[in-house]
C-alpha cells in the first residue's frame, strides 16, 4: 500500500493541526484529515472506547476508526509537555497507546512521535521518530518540519480582539469541534452577538494571566483556560462569560469549581457552565444559552 | 494547633504514632462510614473522583472535632491528587479558620521531616527516628495483611485469621520502640500460622491491582480482599503502603531506585509511558501476574480515574491475550456493598471452576 498519512481530527489537532499538515505536505507525502465530527463518529467512537472515558477521547477513536480504511498510517503523537511547568492530562499522554490497544494496531501502522517537552532535542527526536516510521531520510524532515512551523506561527492570532460582547471558554478540541459547539455559536450569533473564545487571544496573553494560579494548576489546557477567564473578566467589552467543559473530563471536575471560586464570582460578569457528553440532543442546551443571553442583555439595558 | 489527616486503610495507626510521639496533639477523624461519604460527596464538585469526596468528609468530620491544622498530599504526576487541596481548601476555608499542610510525595522524606521539625521543634535524631519507626510499622502491618491472604486462603475458617489480624493491626498503636513493632509483627503473623491447619493446599490465584487509595482503603473497596479469602481464594496485592513510602522515603531520596523505570520495563508492549497516578504500575502488575500464572485479575478504580481509564484498554487485551478473567470494578459513592459482593462471588466462581477444568485436563493427560 502507498504512503498515506491520516491525522484525526481531534484532541490536539485543534491546537497543532495546521503544523502536523503542513509538515507531511512539505515532504511531499499525501494526508487526509478525517471529516468534521458527526453523529456517526461520535456513535462509532463511543462503541469503541471504555465507557469512562472522557468525550474527546470517544471522539478521537472515532475519528481514527473513519481514517483507518483509507490511510496506510496514522498519526498520533503522544505530547506530554509543552508548555514548561505544565503537563497535558493523563489521556494524552497515553494516546498512542490507547489507539494501539483499542483497534490492535502493529507499531509500523502508527506514527506516534514522543513529544516529551518543547526543548529543540525533543522535537528532533519526534521527527527523527517520525521519519524513521515512514522510511525517509531525516535531514529533509527537519527542513520541512521547520517551514511548517514558520508557516505555522504565521498563523496563530493577532492580539485584536473583536468588540462586544461574550467569550466563550473551553478546551479548544470543545469549542472548535462544529459537532459540539458550532449550534451554541449559531445561537448567540443570530442575536447578534459576537462570540470570542481563547483563541482569538495570543496564547502568550493566557499564560501570563495563568502565572497568579502557577502553584495550583499544572495542567497545560486548564491553565489556558483560567488564564482566559482572568483574561476575558477584566475585559470591559465582555457581557458574559459561558464555559463549556464535557462529562468525565479528570482536570474540569476540579478546575471548575476553581474558576468559579477564584475568578468568576470575584467579577461582576455573568457567567454559566455548561457540560455536554455524547447523549446528544441540541434543544436543552439552545434554551440554556438563549436564557442566559436574556439575562446579559437585561444587565446590559439597566 | 490540632492536627488531623485523611484515613487510608492503616496508614493512621503509623502516623498517629509518629506525631503523638512528637508530642502533637492529633484529633483523628472517626472510621469513614456511610456518614463521611455522604458529607464528602455533599461538599465536593459533582464530577470529582471518590478518593476527594472521602478525603472531604474526613476533614469535615474531625473539623466537627475540633482540628485546625490538616496535613495533606499532593504530587502523583499528572493526576488529579495533586490539585486537591487547592480546590478543598475553598469549600473547607469557608466553615473555619484552617492551617493546610502539604507534603509532595515527590519529596515526601525531605516535605515531612521539615513540617515536622516546624511544628514540634523537636530534635532532629527525633523526627528521623520517629519517620523510620512509622516506615518500619507500616511495612509490618503490610506483612501481616499479606500474611493473612497467604494462609486465610488456606485455613479450614478463614474468618478466624480475619480476625487475628484485625485485632493484631490494633495492637500496633502502643508501639514505643522497634524492637516492639517487629515483635508484634512475629507474633500477629505465628498466630495465623498456628490456626492454619494445611500448607499443602493450592488455592486459586487472584492478582488485585489498580488504584492506590481504593486499594489500601477497605471501607471504599468493600472489603474486597476478606470477600475472596473467605471464597479460598489467594490474593496478591501490587500495591503496599509500606513499601511505597518506604521507597519513596529513603531510596528514591538518595536516587537508588526508580519505581516509573521498573513498571515501564513490565507494562511493555501494552504502555510504553508513564500516564500519571497508578495506571502503569497496573499494567505492569497485570502482565507480569498474566506470565507468572495466576488464574484472574480484578482491578479496582474510582470512577472516572484518568489514569485507569486509560490502563482499562491495555487490560482489556492482555486478558484477551493471555485468556485471563478481569473483573474491573469501578467504584464511586453509590456502588453498594451488594453488587460488589455478587460480582466477586461470580467471578470466584467462575476462576474456581477453570482452575477445577485445568485439573482435569492435567490428570487425564496422565
Amino acid at each position: 500500500m502507498q504512503l498515506h498519512i491520516g491525522i484525526p481530527r481531534a484532541m490536539l489537532y485543534h491546537e497543532f493541526g495546521s503544523l502536523w499538515s503542513a509538515f507531511f505536505q512539505n515532504m511531499g507525502i499525501p494526508v487526509s484529515v478525517s471529516g468534521e465530527t458527526n453523529k456517526q463518529i461520535l456513535d462509532r467512537g463511543t462503541l469503541l472506547a471504555i465507557d469512562e472515558s472522557c468525550l474527546p477521547l470517544k471522539v478521537y477513536l472515532g475519528h481514527v476508526d473513519s481514517l483507518l480504511s483509507k490511510c496506510s498510517h496514522i498519526f498520533v503523537p503522544r505530547v506530554a509537555q509543552y508548555h514548561r511547568n505544565f503537563h497535558f492530562c493523563a489521556k494524552f499522554s497515553g494516546l498512542p497507546d490507547v489507539v494501539k490497544n483499542t483497534f490492535r494496531l502493529s507499531p509500523e501502522q502508527l506514527i506516534a512521535p514522543n513529544i516529551e517537552d518543547k526543548s529543540p532535542l525533543s522535537q528532533l527526536q519526534a521527527i527523527y521518530t517520525t521519519c524513521q516510521a515512514m522510511g525517509l531520510p531525516a535531514v529533509p524532515g527537519y527542513l520541512a518540519y521547520r517551514r511548517a512551523l514558520k508557516s505555522w506561527r504565521a498563523d496563530t492570532p493577532c492580539g485584536s480582539m473583536p468588540s462586544n460582547k461574550i467569550a466563550i471558554i473551553g478546551h479548544s478540541y470543545l469549542l472548535k469541534d462544529t459537532f459540539f459547539c458550532q449550534e451554541m455559536m449559531n445561537t448567540l450569533t443570530s442575536r447578534g452577538v459576537t462570540v470570542v473564545t481563547p483563541d482569538h487571544v495570543v496564547s502568550k496573553v493566557l499564560y501570563d494571566e495563568a502565572k497568579v494560579f502557577q502553584p495550583d494548576i499544572y495542567w497545560q489546557l486548564s491553565a489556558k483556560i483560567v488564564g482566559a477567564a482572568r483574561f476575558f473578566c477584566r475585559q470591559p467589552d465582555i457581557a458574559g462569560i459561558v464555559m463549556v467543559s464535557s462529562f468525565g473530563c479528570g482536570p474540569d471536575s476540579l478546575v471548575n469549581e476553581y474558576v468559579e471560586h477564584h475568578v468568576l464570582k470575584q467579577s461582576t460578569k455573568p457567567h454559566i457552565i455548561i457540560n455536554i457528553d455524547e447523549h446528544t440532543g441540541s434543544a436543552g442546551l439552545i434554551t440554556r444559552i438563549e436564557a442566559f443571553w436574556d439575562l446579559v442583555e437585561r444587565r446590559l439595558k439597566s | 494547633m490540632k492536627v488531623t489527616y485523611p484515613h487510608m486503610g492503616y496508614l493512621n495507626i503509623p502516623v498517629f504514632n509518629m506525631l503523638n510521639n512528637l508530642g502533637m496533639e492529633v484529633i483523628e477523624a472517626p472510621p469513614i462510614s456511610q456518614k463521611t461519604l455522604e458529607l464528602g460527596s455533599l461538599y465536593s464538585p459533582e464530577g470529582v473522583c471518590l478518593p476527594y469526596k472521602i478525603n472531604m468528609g474526613n476533614f469535615l468530620e474531625s473539623i466537627d472535632q475540633g482540628a485546625d491544622t490538616l496535613i495533606t498530599i499532593c504530587g502523583a504526576g499528572k493526576c488529579r491528587m495533586g490539585f486537591f487541596n487547592a480546590v478543598q481548601k475553598i469549600s473547607l476555608a469557608a466553615k473555619k479558620k484552617l492551617q493546610f499542610f502539604t507534603i509532595n510525595t515527590e519529596n515526601l522524606f525531605r516535605d515531612l521531616y521539615r513540617f515536622l521539625r516546624q511544628t514540634t521543634g523537636s530534635g532532629r535524631l527525633a523526627v528521623i527516628k520517629n519517620i523510620a519507626m512509622a516506615v518500619q510499622t507500616l511495612k509490618a502491618l503490610d506483612a501481616i495483611n499479606d500474611a493473612k491472604n497467604c494462609y486465610g486462603a488456606r485455613a479450614s475458617a478463614p474468618e478466624q485469621i480475619i480476625n487475628i489480624c484485625d485485632s493484631g493491626v490494633q495492637q500496633f498503636a502502643g508501639c514505643r520502640n522497634f524492637s516492639d513493632i517487629s515483635y508484634t509483627r512475629d507474633m500477629v503473623i505465628d498466630l495465623m500460622k498456628n490456626v492454619t491447619n494445611s500448607m499443602e493446599s493450592r488455592p486459586a490465584k487472584v492478582a488485585l491491582l489498580g488504584e492506590f487509595y481504593v486499594l489500601m482503603e477497605p471501607y471504599v473497596n468493600h472489603m474486597i480482599e476478606n470477600l475472596l479469602i473467605k471464597q479460598g481464594i489467594e490474593v496478591k496485592k501490587f500495591v503496599s503502603t509500606g513499601e511505597w513510602v518506604y521507597s519513596k522515603a529513603f531510596l528514591q531520596s538518595l536516587g537508588l531506585y526508580n519505581e516509573e523505570k521498573d513498571c515501564l520495563n513490565q507494562a511493555r508492549p501494552y504502555l510504553n509511558y508513564h500516564v500519571g497516578g497508578d495506571g502503569l504500575k497496573s499494567v505492569g502488575s497485570a502482565l507480569w501476574s498474566a506470565q507468572n500464572g495466576y488464574d484472574g485479575i480484578i482491578h479496582v478504580y474510582p470512577f472516572g480515574c484518568m489514569p485507569e481509564v486509560v490502563a482499562q484498554y491495555a487490560l482489556k487485551n492482555i486478558a484477551s491475550d493471555y485468556n485471563l478473567p478481569l473483573l474491573s470494578l469501578s467504584l464511586d459513592e453509590h456502588s453498594s456493598d451488594v453488587g460488589i459482593i455478587t460480582r466477586v462471588e461470580a467471578f470466584a466462581d467462575c476462576i474456581k471452576r477453570k482452575q477445577h477444568c485445568k485439573e482435569k485436563t492435567l490428570r487425564s493427560l496422565r
